[in-house]
Formats: structure tokens, C-alpha cells, sequence
């Protein structure tokens, strides 16, 4: 009797991580296509409708990718922390102080350039995003605290301290009933490129590139790799691992500060509890589909931003937005199942 | 000195303690194994809303309670099969579950936002204020005791059965465990489905007994305490008790702290519970020096090298 084992492929395509993506996707659209039909709808209207109101007309499709502007820089903060093998869960929360920070430093100080003034509070998105991730970086690097749970939980801190400051020290008397922080001035507001997308997408594009330099080219990337790979390796090699996790996680919790910045900047131009409706998870999904690569990251952002405006766009016409997400979610289960075929293969052996 | 209501305030910490043990104890058995599953909060939401919508439909508690331990503990299987049977990432497959798992709860339970349900988990004993500790415990539900009943139980299985062993043993070593015949990848799925279903009891416990109704994403990050839990009670069942006693107190409190005579933001006070847990975690680890008695192999898929 022969019996079957399981074994790792010598050999992996280079494109696996690609063609798992499209399977996952291919899945997710049918797994969608059973929830809208259990509800009555036709998927073939409803997906033609996403797609024309996402991608269909120049402000459409400058709206979707706005909604990938956080997106990507979350997830390519998430793919510069795995690059130490740490994950980074509280993206959502960076984005939250990065737009807290910004909204500070707006009502504190007062320069009368404008572009200046801009860079300025771009900046100190950046180390909001990366003062928020900061106790569970120091926890984690000195005292080895699980960062999982840590920036997880830093999330509920930070949306709950979000919804103080507008209910609170920074409400808006104008907003009535509804809790948010004063407007920022017109002064701020990032310039737009064309339609309505903001500058916000040529930093996006700066940031991934720039992300991929680090990540694969440049010595502080290679001394990361070599950190998260192995704590003896990086001895021997003369790498101080937990300096490289350290910067690593404050990189990576200032490209979701950015975004919270940019988020503020461009699109809310207020703090309120809406600046960010669960990018930092959706850029979970984005980083995790690619396998941590920059330019990935960059490509399948803008897909699930139209995906997102998509999704709440079908809402007008009764259908729950939650579809984006169940979507976006079965892309990556697709993408991971698949994965499996492209790095394992089943072999028959004699049975001895 | 104001009135603290000390008897409300442990009925509210028993009830609180309740909800996260039981999805504590299950993610408990699901690590011990080697298994970890971050998507505690998604299987607690599947547990909660499939009760839910079943004790709307039906009103047969019994059956409600059925249907959402085992529908979560289906959901629970998306990760059996990633991570023990396909080998890919369990941190990325149980993240999934939690965003899934929200995501699908709000989709099912659209149309039961704001219902009113019939019927409810009912306590032993009706008791409007209960004025000692007897009377407290008594007006507690079936659940609470169930959730007892499953600590004893898990202790024991744990310790003493052959069951519990192979579990600890697959759970610490894999690579020896399979060399000696134990079979890796049904245990581990078996311990998977096994915390699905305990979290999907705590669901159960939240829509039809500590609030009973239904909103979105209404656990509000208790599936992550859970797994903080885990850790705090360094993999043990008594002691993740204790500590589920301790955060049921904490989050039993933190609402009272104004009836109490201290001036707080209402906004602020609902950070505490967050707050403390990530403080006490830190506390904990620091004071064990990394030593948190984790299994040897968590996170860590099994793979049988060709032979």
C-alpha cells in the first residue's frame, strides 16, 4: 500500500505570492457573490456598480485612491516592523495620534508659509504615529512584552482618548451634536493633483519606494532581515537586534501616524472619531496578501481603497458595506490556502 | 463615605469575570496545543450574534445556546484548517478571523440591531439586591457555573488525563511528540475547534445574559483581554480565573468610580480597563523575566521533514 506525504518544494515560483492574491481574489468574489445572492441581489449588477462608482469617472476613481492613501502607508509600516518578525496591530491607534499630533501642533503654533507649515504638521504626524507606538516598542524591546497585544490594545486607548478630546478640550461648539474638533484653516489643506486626489499620493508613491530601498536594498534593511532572522546570527554578525527592532517599530508606527496626517490633512480636515474607519485592520489584510513587499503593498492598497468606496457606495441601493470587508477578508484566507499549493506538494511514497 | 454598593459591585465583577474566563479557558486549550489564535474577538462576535439571532427566532434558549458554541466553533475551523492542516501564518489567519469575524457578525445581525429578546438566561435565583456573598453567587446564571464546572474540568483533563498530556506534550515539543506516535495534526485541530467553542459560550453569555442585545462590534475588545488573560495566568486555568476575576473587577469599577464621589471624565474612564491591562502585562512580564511558562511551540506550525 502506498501512503502520501507532505512535503516543502524544492523549487518556489517567483510569482506564487501574485497568483495566490488572484485565486484569493477570484474566491472572495464568489464567497461575495453567495452573500448577495442570499439577499436577493445580483452580484454581476452590484460588482458593475462598485466598479463604476469607483474607477468609473475621474473623481470616482480620485476618491478611491485618497482611500488607499492610508492604506498604503499603514501597511508599509506594518511591512518595515515584520521585516524584525514583529507585527504591528496597532496601526488604527497610530493613525488616530498621528491626526491628534497634527491638530496640536495646528491649534500651538502659527507659521505664516504655508508649505512650510504643512511639512511641519507632516512631520509631527509622523512622531505621533511613532510616540504611539512607543510603550509597546520599549516594552517589547527591553522586556520582551508580546507587541501583538500591546499595539492592539494601544488602539482602545487611543480611540478612547480621540473621543475625549472632541467631547471635551477640543469640541467644537459649531459641530452640535456631533463630537468633533474645530476645522483646521484652508491654509493646510493639501493641494489636490487632479479631480479630487490629494498630494497625499505622490508621498504614498515616495513612501513605497522609499520603503522597498530600506526594506531590500539598504544596510539598516539587510541588518533588520539578519536581526528578525536569528538572534545568534545577529551576534556573530555584530548586529544589535534590539536597536534594529527598536528604530524598526518607530519607523513603522510613523508611516501610520503619516497617514493619520495626511487623512486629517486632506480628506476630515477635523480630529473626530471618523478619521479612520478600520484602515489600520484593512492594512493588516494589504501588508499580510503581499507578503510584506513595498510595491505589493502599494498596488493592492489602491485596489481595496476602490474596493472600500465601492463598498460604501452600494449601500444607496441596500446592500451592506460590511461586503467590502468580508471581501478583503476572504482575499487573504483565498490567498493563504492557495499559498499552500504553491509551497508544499503531496507526494506518494511506498509504504515501508 | 459614599455608599460603594459592595454586593452590586461584585455581582457586576462575577459577570464581567465570566464572559472573558470561559473565551480565556478556550484560547487556553487551543495554546496548549501549540496553536495560536488571535481571533478570539471574531468567534466571540460569530458566538454572540448566532445566539442571539436563534433565541430572537426561536426562543429556546437551549437551542441558542447550542447554536452559537457551535457555529463559533465552526468559524474556528477557517483556522484549523489554515494553520494546522495548510501550515501558513497563525498570526495572519487569526487576524483574519477577528476582522471576518466581525465583519460577518455585523452582516448577520443588521437586522437584529435594536430587538428585544423574549427570553434571557434567567439566574438561579431571582434576587433583586442581594445583601451577602451567598446571595450574590446565586444570582448568577447557569453559564457562571458552567464556567466553573469547565474550569475544574479543564484543570483536571490537563493535568491527570492521558488526553491532557498528549495535548501538553504536542502542545511543547511537536517534533518529539510525533516521533512518539502522537497525532499532531488532530490534536491541535481538535484544540482549535475546542476554544472556538468556548469563546463562542462567552458570545452566547454576552447577547443573552450580560447585555442582552445586539450591536456592532459590541465586544469591544474583549477577545484581546482574553488573550492578554492567557499570558497573565501564565497558561494555567486557576490562575487565568484570578485573573479573569481581576479585569471583571477593573471593568465592574471603572463605571462606578463616579457614583463614587470622583470627578472623571466618562470618556476617560472607559481607557482604564485598556490602560491597566497593557500595565499589568508589562508588570507581569518584567516580574517573570520573559519566563511566562508558554508552550515551547506556540505560533510554530508543524511540519513532518520527507522522510
Amino acid at each position: 500500500m502506498n501512503k502520501y506525504i507532505l512535503s516543502k518544494k524544492t523549487v518556489v515560483n517567483d510569482l506564487a505570492t501574485f497568483y495566490s492574491f488572484l485565486i484569493g481574489l477570484f474566491v472572495a468574489v464568489c464567497i461575495g457573490s453567495i452573500i448577495l445572492l442570499i439577499q436577493d441581489q445580483n452580484p454581476i449588477n452590484v460588482f458593475s456598480l462598485m466598479l463604476k462608482l469607483s474607477v468609473g469617472s475621474i473623481n470616482s476613481l480620485s476618491n478611491s485612491l485618497n482611500k488607499a492613501i492610508p492604506l498604503i502607508l499603514a501597511g508599509l509600516g506594518i511591512a518595515i516592523m515584520n521585516s524584525v518578525k514583529l507585527w504591528n496591530i496597532g496601526a488604527e491607534g497610530q493613525i488616530f495620534l498621528g491626526a491628534i499630533a497634527v491638530n496640536l501642533i495646528y491649534i500651538n503654533i502659527n507659521i505664516s508659509n504655508s508649505s512650510l507649515f504643512i511639512f511641519i504638521l507632516l512631520i509631527s504626524g509622523f512622531i505621533g504615529g511613532a510616540i504611539c507606538i512607543l510603550l509597546p516598542a520599549i516594552t517589547k524591546v527591553f522586556f520582551g512584552v508580546n507587541e501583538i497585544i500591546t499595539t492592539l490594545l494601544t488602539n482602545y486607548v487611543i480611540i478612547g482618548l480621540t473621543v475625549y478630546l472632541v467631547n471635551g478640550p477640543w469640541k467644537d461648539p459649531k459641530s452640535l451634536n456631533f463630537p468633533a474638533a474645530a476645522y483646521v484653516g484652508k491654509e493646510v489643506y493639501l493641494p489636490t493633483i487632479f479631480g479630487k486626489l490629494s498630494t497625499g499620493f505622490l508621498i504614498c508613491i515616495l513612501f513605497a519606494i522609499g520603503a522597498h530601498y530600506l526594506k531590500e536594498k539598504s544596510v539598516f534593511g539587510y541588518e533588520m532581515r539578519i536581526a528578525g532572522g536569528s538572534a545568534m546570527t545577529a551576534i556573530y554578525a555584530g548586529i544589535n537586534a534590539k536597536q534594529k527592532a527598536f528604530y524598526a517599530m518607530l519607523v513603522g508606527g510613523g508611516f501610520a501616524g503619516l497617514a493619520g496626517a495626511i487623512e486629517l490633512l486632506s480628506q476630515t480636515h477635523r480630529v473626530s472619531p471618523g478619521i479612520s474607519q478600520g484602515f489600520g485592520y484593512t492594512a493588516i489584510i494589504v501588508a499580510a496578501i503581499t507578503g510584506m513587499r513595498p510595491i505589493g503593498i502599494f498596488l493592492v492598497g489602491c485596489l481595496f481603497g476602490a474596493l472600500t468606496i465601492g463598498g460604501a457606495v452600494i449601500q444607496t441601493i441596500g446592500v451592506s458595506s460590511y461586503i467590502a470587508e468580508i471581501i478583503q477578508a476572504s482575499t487573504l484566507i483565498g490567498a493563504l490556502i492557495s499559498q499552500f499549493f504553491f509551497t508544499y506538494q503531496i507526494k506518494e511514497v511506498e509504504d515501508a | 463615605m459614599p455608599d460603594i454598593q459592595l454586593m452590586g459591585l461584585l455581582n457586576a465583577t462575577l459577570q464581567a469575570a465570566t464572559l472573558l474566563f470561559i473565551a480565556a479557558l478556550g484560547e487556553l486549550i487551543t495554546e496548549k496545543s501549540g496553536i495560536l489564535n488571535l481571533g478570539v474577538e471574531g468567534m466571540i462576535s460569530i458566538g454572540a450574534v448566532t445566539g442571539f439571532m436563534t433565541a430572537i427566532n426561536t426562543e429556546n434558549l437551549f437551542l441558542s445556546i447550542i447554536v452559537g458554541v457551535l457555529s463559533a466553533s465552526l468559524f474556528s475551523s477557517i483556522h484549523a484548517f489554515v494553520t494546522v492542516i495548510l501550515k501558513q501564518d497563525q498570526t495572519v489567519s487569526g487576524l483574519i478571523l477577528t476582522i471576518l469575524g466581525l465583519a460577518l457578525s455585523s452582516l448577520l445581525g443588521k437586522k437584529y440591531v435594536g430587538k428585544k429578546l423574549m427570553v434571557k438566561v434567567e439566574s438561579i435565583r431571582d434576587i433583586a439586591e442581594p445583601s451577602n456573598i451567598f446571595e450574590v453567587l446565586l444570582s448568577q446564571n447557569l453559564i457562571f457555573y458552567l464556567a466553573i464546572l469547565m474550569m475544574i474540568t479543564t484543570s483536571f483533563v490537563l493535568k491527570k488525563t492521558m488526553f491532557g498530556r498528549r495535548l501538553e506534550a504536542v502542545g511543547e515539543d511537536s517534533r518529539a511528540s510525533d516521533s512518539m506516535g502522537l497525532k499532531i495534526n488532530k490534536t491541535q485541530f481538535i484544540a482549535t475547534c475546542v476554544g472556538g467553542a468556548f469563546a463562542g459560550l462567552s458570545g452566547v453569555y454576552l447577547t443573552l445574559s450580560y447585555v442582552p442585545f445586539w450591536t456592532d462590534n459590541m465586544t469591544s475588545g474583549r477577545g484581546w483581554i482574553c488573550l492578554a488573560l492567557v499570558i497573565f495566568g501564565g497558561w494555567k486555568p486557576y490562575r487565568t480565573a484570578l485573573g479573569a476575576l481581576l479585569f471583571g473587577f477593573l471593568e465592574a469599577l471603572v463605571p462606578r468610580l463616579q457614583t463614587y464621589g470622583f470627578e472623571l471624565s466618562p470618556y476617560l474612564v472607559k481607557i482604564a480597563p485598556y490602560l491597566i491591562t497593557i500595565i499589568v502585562l508589562v508588570i507581569l512580564t518584567i516580574y517573570k523575566e520573559g519566563k511566562t511558562g508558554a508552550p515551547g511551540n506556540i505560533g510554530r506550525p508543524f511540519f513532518r521533514e520527507n522522510r
